[in-house]
C-alpha cells in the first residue's frame, strides 16, 4: 500500500515538497495552521514565486488536500515538519514557530506514524523532539530558491538522521524515500543536521574564494569570467563549483548556517575564524555596487538620478532577504530612483524618491545611471542599444554581466561588473 | 558604522572643543565659524587638562545642552610618560563629563588604535594597538565612552597634512617644508610605502557632519585612496620645481609597506559628501603656505 503522506507547515520548503510528493503519485495531505493561507491553496493560489511549482501543484491536484484542522494529519503514515525557520538579521534562527508546530501536530498523529524534521534546525534539535525515537527522523532539505522544484523532484540524495543508523527505516517512510530513486545516507541526527550545515559551508567557502579572487582581479588586470572555465575543468573543484562572485551571500539559509557554526564553535571552544571571515567577506561584497558608484560615478551632488533593475536577492524568487539591491537602496536617499522588478512590488522600499517603473524600459527612462541588482532572466533580452536610447547617461552597473560588456562598451556605455579588471573599466569611460 | 540621532542635519545649540588651540581643533573651530555654530574653544589657557583645577574649570563651563569635541592631546604618544600624561588629560574630562550631563561627544581619535595588520582598515578592525600612540587614543575612547550617557562618536583620522601642522613628521609637510626651502625632497629607499593622507580641513567637515547629525559610533576619517610617498614627493616637487631625491633609510623598511581603508561607512553615513583628492589638497596647503 502506497503510504499517506502529510505535510506541516505550508510555507515555501512545504509546499515544494508538497507539489513533488504528490508528482510521485503520493497521496498528500497539506495542513497549515493559518486559515487564510489554506483558503488561499484551496483556490489554487499560492504565495511564493518558484517556477514550476503552480503548474505541478495544479497538473497533480487530485491527489492534495489542503487543510487548516491538524485532525487532518491522523490518516498520514509519515508526516513531515515542513515549516520555513525565520532568521533575523544575524543569521540567528527563530525555532519558536515550529516548536508550536511541533506541539501542535503531536498529539495528531497515528500511533504508528513516522515524524520527520524537514526544517532548518540545528544540532540537537531533533533529538530533544518528545517522540518515539525509532519513529522520528531528520531529513536534509537542499532547497534553492529559484531552483526548489526541480531539486524537490529529483534529489541528488536524501540525508536521513537517525536515532540509531543501522536500524532499519520503517517501511512506509523508506517507501516514500525510495519512490524518488536517489542514494539513501542515514546517519545520527547530530551528523545529518550538520550535514546540512556543511554543504552550505562548503558553498560559502567557494563564494568567498570567488568573491576574494574577482576583487584581486579588478585590481590587477585579470578578468574572472576567463578563470572559471579552468577552475571547472579540474575534477577536485568540478563543473557545478559555486565560483561565480556575487555581491555576498543572501536569502537566510547559508547566513543562518554560519552563524549556527560560529555559535556551536563558541559554545564548543573549537576554532571558527574562517568562517567569521566569510561572513565578514560577504558583508564587504555586499557593498561593491555603492563603492563603485561613489569611486567612480556619483559626483558630490544629488543631481543624479538612478535606475535600479531587481529588488530579489536573487533571480527566480520573490525574496528580499537581506538583498544587496535593497543594502544598496538604503543608501541611496539622496538620489532619486526608478526601480523595476519582474515580481517584487517597489512597496517593500523605505526611499524618500522613488518611481516604481513597470518595465525595464521604464525604469532605465532618463536615468543617469543604471544598475542591474539582481540577474533575472527578463534582463538579459535587454538591448544595450534600447537602454542607450532610454537613458540619458551613459553608466551601467552590471555586477552579474547579464549584459555584454563588449556590446555596452561598444556602444560608448562605462560598463562596470564583478572581476573585470577596473583600470579597464574605468579608462572605457 | 554611524547611527544618527538626527537623520537630517540639525545644528548643534553649541559646541565646546578642548583642545582648541591644535592644529586639529583649530581647524575644527574654523569650520564651526563657517557654519555660523555658536562655539566655545579651549585652549591650555583656558583649562590645562593636566592641573588640579581642570575638572572643576570644565564643570563651570558646559552645559546640558552642549556638544563636546576633545581633541586636546600630547601627540604623538611617543613615550610612557606622554602616554599617561594624555591619560589624565581625559580622566579630567571624564570627571567632569560623570557629572555633567551633555548631549553629544566626539572624540578625535587616531588610526592608530588598529591592529598593524588590518588591510583594508574597517571601523570594525581588531583594535589592537602597536605603539603607545595608539594605546593612549584606544584607552581614551572607552574612558569616554564609559563617562557619559550621551551618544559618543569617535572620528579615526589617519595621517593628517596641513599647512599648520607642528609636526613634521615624513610625508606631505614634511614635503613641502623642504620644497619651499629649496631644498630636495628627500624619501626614503624608493619612497614605495602607500599611506592615506587626508586634509585637516576635511577631519573638521567630517567632525561638522558628526555633529549636526549627533552621530555615535566610529569612523575612520580616510580618503580611501593610498598614495606612496615618492608619488606625494613628486607632486609636492611639481608644485615647487622642486627635485626629490632618494636617503638610504635611517632603519629597517617598516613592516607595514602599505595601508589601504575601506571607506563604505563613509559612503553611508554621509553619502554626498566627498573628501579633498589629495593633489588638490597639496595644492590648497601651497596657497594657504606661501
Amino acid at each position: 500500500m502506497s503510504p499517506i503522506i502529510g505535510y506541516a507547515g505550508m510555507t515555501h520548503l512545504g509546499l515544494n515538497s508538497v507539489a513533488a510528493s504528490a508528482a510521485h503519485e503520493f497521496e498528500i495531505v497539506g495542513f497549515d495552521p493559518d486559515p487564510d493561507r489554506i483558503a488561499q491553496l484551496q483556490k489554487g493560489v499560492i504565495h511564493v514565486n518558484e517556477p514550476g511549482l503552480q503548474d505541478l501543484l495544479t497538473a497533480h491536484g487530485k491527489r492534495l488536500t489542503f487543510s487548516s484542522q491538524v485532525e487532518s494529519l491522523k490518516k498520514c503514515h509519515v508526516v513531515y515538519i515542513s515549516s520555513d525557520v525565520a532568521t533575523d538579521n544575524e543569521g540567528q534562527s527563530d525555532l519558536g514557530g515550529i516548536q508550536d508546530l511541533i506541539a501542535t501536530v503531536l498529539p495528531h498523529l497515528s500511533p504508528t506514524a513516522v515524524l520527520v524534521i524537514l526544517c532548518q534546525v540545528p544540532p540537537g534539535f531533533t533529538r530533544n523532539i518528545p517522540f518515539s525515537s525509532d519513529r522520528l527522523f531528520y531529513q536534509v532539505e537542499t532547497l534553492i530558491f529559484g531552483r526548489a522544484v526541480e531539486r524537490a523532484m529529483s534529489p541528488e540524495r536524501y540525508i536521513i538522521g537517525c536515532d540509531i543508523p543501522e536500524r532499519d527505516i520503517p517501511s512506509s517512510y523508506k517507501t516514500f524515500l525510495e519512490a524518488f530513486h536517489c542514494p539513501i545516507l542515514p546517519m545520527q541526527y547530530e551528523s545529518a543536521e550538520l550535514a546540512k550545515i556543511s554543504i552550505n559551508c562548503c558553498l560559502v567557502g567557494m563564494i568567498s574564494v570567488a568573491n576574494t579572487l574577482a576583487e584581486l582581479c579588478e585590481h590587477i588586470g585579470a578578468d574572472w569570467q576567463e578563470i572559471v572555465p579552468a577552475l571547472r575543468l579540474d575534477k577536485r573543484i568540478g563543473p557545478h563549483a559555486y565560483i561565480s562572485p556575487g555581491l555576498g551571500v543572501a536569502g537566510g539559509n547559508l547566513e543562518r548556517d554560519l552563524a549556527t557554526v560560529c555559535r556551536l564553535a563558541g559554545e564548543h571552544g573549537t576554532e571558527a575564524g574562517v568562517v567569521q571571515a566569510w561572513i565578514d567577506n560577504s558583508r564587504y561584497r555586499k557593498d561593491w555596487v555603492l563603492r563603485i558608484l561613489h569611486s567612480y560615478v556619483l559626483g558630490n551632488t544629488s543631481e543624479m538620478r538612478l535606475g535600479i533593475l531587481g529588488l530579489a536577492y536573487k533571480e527566480d524568487t520573490h525574496s528580499t532577504k537581506n538583498s544587496p539591491s535593497l543594502a544598496l537602496i538604503a543608501c541611496l536617499h539622496d538620489w532619486p530612483i526608478q526601480v523595476y522588478d519582474p515580481v517584487v512590488s517597489s512597496s517593500v522600499l523605505d526611499h524618500p524618491s522613488v518611481i516604481a517603473a513597470g518595465s525595464i524600459l521604464d525604469a532605465a527612462r532618463d536615468v543617469d545611471v543604471l544598475v542591474i541588482m539582481t540577474p533575472w532572466a527578463e534582463f538579459r533580452e535587454v538591448k544595450p542599444v534600447d537602454l542607450r536610447q532610454a537613458m540619458k547617461g551613459r553608466v551601467i552597473v552590471d555586477p552579474f554581466q547579464v549584459l555584454s560588456g563588449s556590446e555596452c562598451t561598444a556602444l560608448g556605455f562605462q560598463y562596470y561588473s564583478l572581476g573585470r579588471p577596473l583600470l579597464d573599466q574605468v579608462a572605457n569611460s | 558604522m554611524l547611527i544618527h540621532h538626527h537623520s537630517k542635519p540639525s545644528m548643534p545649540s553649541r559646541v565646546v572643543v578642548i583642545g582648541a588651540g591644535g592644529f586639529v581643533g583649530g581647524a575644527i573651530v574654523r569650520q564651526m565659524g563657517l557654519d555660523n555654530i555658536p562655539t566655545v574653544g579651549l585652549t591650555r589657557k583656558d583649562v590645562d587638562l593636566l592641573q588640579p583645577d581642570a575638572v572643576d574649570k570644565l564643570k563651570g563651563i558646559l552645559q546640558p545642552t552642549d556638544s563636546v569635541v576633545v581633541v586636546s592631546a600630547i601627540a604623538p604618544a611617543k613615550t610612557v610618560t606622554m602616554l599617561m600624561d594624555n591619560l589624565r588629560m581625559v580622566e579630567a574630562v571624564c570627571e567632569a563629563l560623570a557629572s555633567t550631563p551633555i548631549h553629544h561627544l566626539v572624540y578625535i581619535s587616531s588610526d592608530a588604535v588598529y591592529t598593524d595588520d588590518a588591510n583594508p582598515v574597517r571601523e570594525d578592525s581588531p583594535r589592537a594597538p602597536t605603539t603607545t600612540h595608539g594605546m593612549m587614543h584606544a584607552a581614551r575612547e572607552l574612558m569616554l565612552s564609559a563617562s557619559t550617557a550621551a551618544p559618543v562618536v569617535h572620528l579615526r583620522p589617519t595621517l593628517i597634512y596641513g599647512v599648520a601642522d607642528p609636526h613634521n613628521g615624513y610625508g606631505p609637510n614634511r614635503f613641502r617644508r623642504q620644497a619651499i626651502k629649496g631644498e630636495p625632497i628627500q624619501i626614503f629607499g624608493e619612497g614605495e610605502e602607500q599611506r592615506d593622507h587626508v586634509l585637516v580641513d576635511d577631519v573638521a567637515r567630517i567632525a561638522a557632519l558628526a555633529l549636526s547629525h549627533r552621530s555615535e559610533g566610529a569612523l575612520n576619517v580616510v580618503t580611501g585612496v593610498s598614495t606612496s610617498f615618492k608619488d606625494i614627493a613628486e607632486i609636492v616637487a611639481k608644485q615647487f620645481d622642486g627635485t626629490v631625491v632618494s636617503q638610504p633609510r635611517p632603519g629597517p623598511r617598516p613592516h607595514l609597506v602599505h595601508r589601504f581603508f575601506d571607506v563604505t561607512n563613509t559612503y553611508k553615513a554621509f553619502p554626498t559628501f566627498r573628501y579633498t583628492p589629495l593633489e588638490n589638497g597639496l595644492e590648497l596647503s601651497k596657497q594657504g603656505g606661501i
